[in-house]
C-alpha cells in the first residue's frame, strides 16, 4: 500500500500546484459599458498587457507601471508575455477577445505580424493601444505611443562629441539590422557627429543589441584600432558589452562610450565614470500615457490626440544620473 | 480485493492524462466565468493544433527510438518559403523570368521543401548513423539559417496575394469553416491517418518494432532504414504543415517563427504516455498531451498568471507525468509478475 500514498502525495502535490494559480479571476467589477464609441472593449474591466518577456528589465518596468495605472484607474489588469513570438502574441490577443477584455496595452513581437492581431482585437471591438514598438499600418490601433529614438540618439550624441573634444577615433556598434530603431538610432547619431571633421569612425560592427557580441566585437576592434577614443553603441546592452571589454584592455576612463535605453546597468556604469551616457526611453512613462488613453477612449469614444505619438527621451551623463532607477526619471 | 483496487488504480493511472485534463479544464472554468465557452474552447483546438500537429510527427519518430530537433525550424522555414513564393513568386535567373504559383502549388511546394528536410535527417541517422539528436539538431540550424538567408532576416507581410497573378487564398488556413478554425479540422485529419497508419498498417506495426527491439526488427525483415527515413518525412511533413498554418493565420511570414516549439511537442508527446525509450505510444494520448499543455497555458493567461509561474507549472506537469508512467510500468511489471505466481500454484 506504500505505491498508494506515493500516488496520493502526487495528487496532493499537484493540488498545491492548483493553489499557487489559484485566487485568479475573483472579484470582478462590473463593466460599465452604454458610452458610444467607436470600439467599446469586450464587455469586461479587464485590461490585458501584453509585452515582451518580463526577464528583461525594460519590459518589466513598462508592464508594472501599466498595471499599477490601470489598477489605480479601477480596472482588473492581467500581464503576459508572448516572448517575442508572433504566434503566441496572436493567441493572447484570442485569449485576451475571449476573456472580453476591455482593452489591450501591447509592446509588440513584430511591425508586419502583429497587424492581423491587433485588427482581430478590433473586430471584436476591443481597443489596443500600442507601446515602444510602432507596427506597419495606422487606423488599426488606437494609440502608438513610442519613445523618440532620433531625438534620444541626437541628444546623446551631443554628450559624447563634448566628450571626446570634438576630435578622433571612434568605432559603432549597431543594433540588429532588421530592426528600424538599430537604423533610426545610428542616423541620428552620425546627423550629430558628421558635423566635425576631425571626428573619424575607424569601425561599424553590429552587435545584434547583444552583450556578448557587443564584448567581443569591441575587443576585436580595439585590437585593430588601438587609438580609438570613442565607441557609440545602438543600445545599452551592447554598451555594457563594450564597457567590459574597455576594462578588459585597461582603458578604463578612457574611452568615451554611449549607449540608448537608460538601463541600471548603464547607470551604474555611468556612475562609475565608465560610461559617457545614455538616452533614457521613458518606458513607463509611455506605458502610463497608454493605459490614461485607453481609460479616456473607453469612457470617451476618443483619446483626443494623434494616433502615432512621441516621447522624448532625456539625455542621462553624470551630472543626471542619480535621478535615475529601472527606467524612471524623478526630477 | 487487493487485485481489485490494484486493477481499478491501473485503470485511473491509464486515462491519467485525459483526467488531469477535465479536472484543469474544471479548474479554470471556476476560476474564470469565460473560460468555458463554445469561443474559447474552439480557441484552444486553434492553439492546440500547432504544437498537437507537431507532436503527431514527433510521436512517429520517438516511438522508434529516435527525437525530432529540427520541426521547429522547419515551421520557420515553411512559412518564409511559401511567404517567398506568394509575395516575390520564384525567379530564374537563367531565363529571366518570375513565376507566380497559386496557393495548392504554393502549398505543396512548401511541403516537398519540408519533406526534403525530413529526408535529409532520415539519411543522416540511417547511412550515415549519426544519432538522431545530433542529426536533427545539425538540420534545426540549417533550416534556420536557410529561412534568415530566404529574406535576410526581414518578414513577409503581403501573403494575401494578387489576384492578378491568381494566387490570393492563403489566408485560408487561418481562417474558419462553421466556426471551426481550419487549423483545427486539420489537426483531426492528420490525427485520425495518423492512428491508422500506426495501428492498422505494416508500416505502424514496423514502427513500433524498431522501437521496440531494432535488431530483432531488422533479423525479422523489417527494412529498418526505409521506414526510419518515412518516419522522419512525415515529421518534417507535419512541421511544413504548421508552417502554412501559422503563417497563415498571422498573415506575415516570420524566419524566427517556432523557435523552441520542438519542445513543446515532445513534451505533449511525453505527456501523452510515449516512451522516450522508444516502443510506446498511442497517438490519442498525445493529443491529449497536447491539449493538457494548451489549456495550462491558455487557462493561465485568462487568469493572468506570470510568465515565470507557468514556466515552472508546465515544467513540474512534465516531470510528473512521467514519473507517473514510470510508476504505472512498474506496477504492470509486478502485476505480471503476480499473475504468473498464482498460476503455478
Amino acid at each position: 500500500m506504500g505505491k498508494f500514498k506515493k500516488v496520493l502525495a502526487i495528487v496532493a502535490s499537484l493540488c498545491m500546484m492548483m493553489m499557487l494559480i489559484a485566487g485568479c479571476g475573483a472579484d470582478k467589477k462590473a463593466a460599465d459599458g452604454g458610452d458610444k464609441a467607436a470600439l467599446k472593449g469586450g464587455g469586461s474591466n479587464i485590461i490585458y498587457i501584453i509585452t515582451p518577456s518580463h526577464s528583461n528589465p525594460f519590459f518589466k518596468t513598462e508592464a508594472d507601471a501599466a498595471a499599477a495605472k490601470a489598477k489605480a484607474l479601477g480596472y482588473e489588469v492581467k500581464m503576459v508575455s508572448h516572448d517575442d513570438d508572433a504566434t503566441k502574441q496572436s493567441e493572447l490577443f484570442e485569449n485576451a477577445i475571449s476573456d472580453k477584455a476591455a482593452a489591450i496595452i501591447c509592446d509588440n513581437a513584430g511591425a508586419d505580424a502583429t497587424v492581423a492581431a491587433v485588427k482581430k482585437a478590433r473586430e471584436a471591438g476591443i481597443p489596443t493601444f500600442l507601446i515602444d514598438r510602432e507596427i506597419n499600418a495606422s487606423g488599426v490601433a488606437i494609440s502608438q505611443i513610442v519613445a523618440n529614438n532620433y531625438q534620444g540618439a541626437k541628444a546623446i550624441a551631443e554628450a559624447f562629441v563634448e566628450k571626446m573634444g570634438e576630435k578622433g577615433e571612434y568605432a559603432e556598434l549597431l543594433g540588429k539590422e532588421s530592426d528600424t530603431n538599430a537604423g533610426v538610432r545610428s542616423k541620428a547619431f552620425h546627423e550629430v557627429i558628421d558635423q566635425y571633421k576631425d571626428m573619424k569612425m575607424v569601425a561599424q560592427q553590429t552587435a545584434n543589441w547583444e552583450q556578448t557580441e557587443g564584448f567581443q566585437k569591441t575587443e576585436t576592434i580595439l585590437q585593430s584600432n588601438p587609438n580609438i577614443k570613442g565607441i557609440i553603441c545602438g543600445n545599452d546592452t551592447m554598451a555594457v558589452g563594450a564597457v567590459a571589454a574597455v576594462k578588459n584592455a585597461g582603458l578604463q576612463g578612457k574611452i568615451a562610450i554611449i549607449g540608448v535605453d537608460g538601463s541600471d546597468e548603464a547607470a551604474a556604469a555611468i556612475k562609475a565614470g565608465d560610461m559617457t551616457g545614455t538616452a533614457l526611453q521613458q518606458a513607463a512613462k509611455i506605458a502610463e500615457m497608454a493605459v490614461e488613453q485607453a481609460d479616456k477612449y473607453l469612457k470617451t469614444g476618443s483619446t483626443g490626440l494623434d494616433e502615432k505619438q512621441l516621447v522624448d527621451c532625456i539625455a542621462i551623463t553624470a551630472k543626471n544620473v542619480d535621478k535615475l532607477k529601472t527606467f524612471v526619471y524623478k526630477e | 480485493m487487493f487485485k481489485d483496487k490494484t486493477s481499478l488504480m491501473m485503470t485511473l493511472l491509464k486515462g491519467r492524462t485525459l483526467i488531469v485534463l477535465v479536472l484543469l479544464l474544471i479548474f479554470f472554468s471556476v476560476a474564470n466565468e469565460n473560460f468555458l465557452s463554445t469561443n474559447t474552447l474552439l480557441l484552444l483546438a486553434k492553439h492546440v493544433a500547432l504544437y498537437g500537429i507537431l507532436a503527431i510527427g514527433m510521436t512517429y519518430v520517438i516511438i522508434t527510438g529516435g527525437i525530432d530537433l529540427s520541426v521547429g525550424a522547419v515551421v520557420g522555414l515553411a512559412g518564409m518559403i511559401a511567404g517567398g513564393m506568394i509575395q516575390n513568386g520564384v525567379t530564374l535567373q537563367f531565363a529571366g523570368v518570375t513565376l507566380y504559383f497559386s496557393v495548392p502549388m504554393v502549398v505543396i511546394l512548401t511541403i516537398v521543401v519540408g519533406a526534403f528536410i525530413g529526408w535529409l535527417n532520415g539519411i543522416i541517422i540511417t547511412k550515415f548513423g549519426v544519432a538522431p539528436f545530433i542529426a536533427t539538431l545539425g538540420t534545426m540550424y540549417m533550416a534556420r539559417g536557410w529561412a534568415m538567408l530566404h529574406s535576410n532576416g526581414a518578414t513577409y507581410s503581403s501573403l494575401a496575394g494578387n489576384e492578378a497573378l491568381g494566387n490570393t487564398g492563403f489566408s485560408f488556413f487561418g481562417s474558419r469553416i462553421a466556426e471551426i478554425p481550419v487549423g483545427a479540422l486539420i489537426l483531426v485529419v492528420i490525427a485520425i491517418i495518423a492512428h491508422i497508419l500506426l495501428k492498422k498498417t505494416v508500416f505502424g506495426w514496423h514502427i513500433f518494432a524498431i522501437g521496440g527491439n531494432e535488431k530483432a526488427a531488422k533479423l525479422s525483415g523489417v527494412k529498418v532504414d526505409k521506414v526510419k527515413i518515412l518516419v522522419y518525412i512525415f515529421s518534417a511533413v507535419c512541421a511544413a504543415i504548421v508552417g502554412l498554418i501559422t503563417a497563415s493565420q498571422l498573415e506575415a511570414a516570420h524566419p524566427a517563427t517556432g523557435e523552441t516549439w520542438e519542445m513543446n511537442a515532445i513534451a505533449a508527446a511525453v505527456l501523452g504516455g510515449t516512451s522516450m525509450a522508444g516502443g510506446i505510444g498511442t497517438i490519442g494520448g498525445t493529443i491529449v498531451g497536447a491539449f493538457v499543455i494548451g489549456v495550462i497555458s491558455d487557462g493561465m493567461v485568462m487568469c493572468g498568471v506570470s510568465e515565470f509561474w507557468q514556466m515552472i507549472i508546465k515544467g513540474l506537469v512534465i516531470i510528473l507525468a512521467v514519473i507517473i508512467d514510470q510508476f504505472q510500468r512498474n506496477m504492470e511489471a509486478k502485476m505480471a509478475l503476480q499473475a504468473r505466481n498464482e498460476s503455478k500454484d
